[in-house]
């Protein structure tokens, strides 16, 4: 599939004109991209380490995903929002940037696999899972989402 | 005074062997920057949890104090972490953060950070005998973890924009902010023309 259409119609859009005419714009939504990872990185990881029995042990399993899936939503909308902005500073660029599409495909895959797997086969009586599956769902997250920042870090450096 | 001490402690940095090879270091460099950002997740996220539940906007049906103990530890790891990797990242480029005007406001906002951290501390001290089970803490700890909040993510913001060159000192800048910034040698430079 050629993608690089769509990062020339995004490298022209009004998003690149302020991007672009204003740094500081950028620098900003950055901030907002960074701090929106902190709070969808400390929420994973709150409901990850308590599925594998790590934290809060004495907090029902139940308790913890309600209180932290709402914080999960409202910044990965943030962070798809700004993201989408930065990229549009460095559109044709990003084209061409393996990291990036590792974060695409991670990011995907990690939206996926949180509201498609983890959340369903969570949903239900948790005894009647295999005890083993509440902590593979764990570490599966983990990886899925630390791989998201790591290359997401990496577009940077590359 | 202060910025030439500074700045010669910052340039003696820099003559180190060790500096240089981390600053030109592609993977070493990068690793560390990369671990510095990738655990403020597990630092600021996890106090971030604490402080929404002091908030009241999440965990509402949790004991305060279940959340800040539990969480301390992780917390407290991660905070190690960046503390260990913010020290090499200094010590890599050490007389440009010397010279930068975000940077000296990041250990600003630190500081802050850290005597709001303690007085918070205190307070939470006396939660578990009567706020603890209360959805919407006093109004005290609420200011306590909205300043915890948001010195942190000046915390985060003046740390990302170091990476900005808008008020380096090779920049034509006023004498104020060639004093803020440490721009020690520029701003004799400035004084010597106008003088």
């Amino acid at each position: 599939m050629d993608t690089l259409p769509f990062f020339e119609w995004l490298d022209t859009s009004i998003l690149a004109d302020i991007s672009k005419a204003y740094g500081g714009t950028f620098a900003i939504v950055q901030v907002f991209h960074l701090l929106s990872m902190v709070v969808l990185g400390g929420m994973i990881l709150t409901s990850d380490l308590r599925l594998l029995g790590v934290v809060m042990r004495d907090v029902p399993v139940d308790t913890v995903l309600d209180n932290t899936q709402p914080w999960i939503n409202r910044s990965l909308v943030v962070i798809i929002l700004t993201g989408i902005f930065m990229s549009s500073a460095v559109a044709i660029k990003l084209n061409y940037n393996e990291f990036f599409w590792a974060k695409m495909a991670s990011l995907a895959f990690g939206i996926f696999f949180l509201y498609a797997i983890k959340r369903p086969l969570l949903r239900g009586d948790l005894s009647e899972l295999n005890a083993w599956t509440p902590k593979v769902l764990a570490i599966a997250s983990l990886t899925v989402w630390f791989t998201v920042a790591a290359s997401g870090r990496w577009i940077g450096f590359s | 005074m202060l910025n030439e001490l500074l700045l010669s402690f910052a340039e003696w940095l820099d003559t180190h062997a060790w500096s240089t090879n981390l600053h030109e270091s592609y993977y070493m460099y990068n690793w560390v920057e990369g671990t510095h950002v990738l655990t403020l997740m597990v630092f600021l996220g996890m106090l971030a949890v604490i402080d929404l539940r002091m908030l009241g906007l999440a965990f509402k049906d949790v004991p305060a104090s279940t959340i800040a103990h539990r969480l301390d530890t992780p917390m407290m790891i991660g905070f190690v972490v960046m503390v260990v990797t913010g020290f090499l990242l200094f010590y890599a480029i050490p007389v440009r953060s010397t010279n930068s005007i975000w940077f000296r406001i990041k250990v600003v906002l630190l500081i802050a950070a850290g005597i709001n951290a303690l007085l918070f501390r205190n307070k939470m001290k006396g939660a578990v005998n009567s706020w603890d089970t209360d959805p919407l803490p006093p109004k005290r700890i609420r200011v306590g973890a909205g300043l915890s909040l948001t010195l942190w993510a000046g915390v985060v913001a003046t740390g990302r924009i170091i990476a900005y060159d808008w008020y380096d000192c090779h920049q034509q800048m006023s004498s104020f902010m060639y004093w803020a910034a440490g721009c020690v040698n520029e701003l004799a430079a400035l004084e010597q023309a106008g003088g």
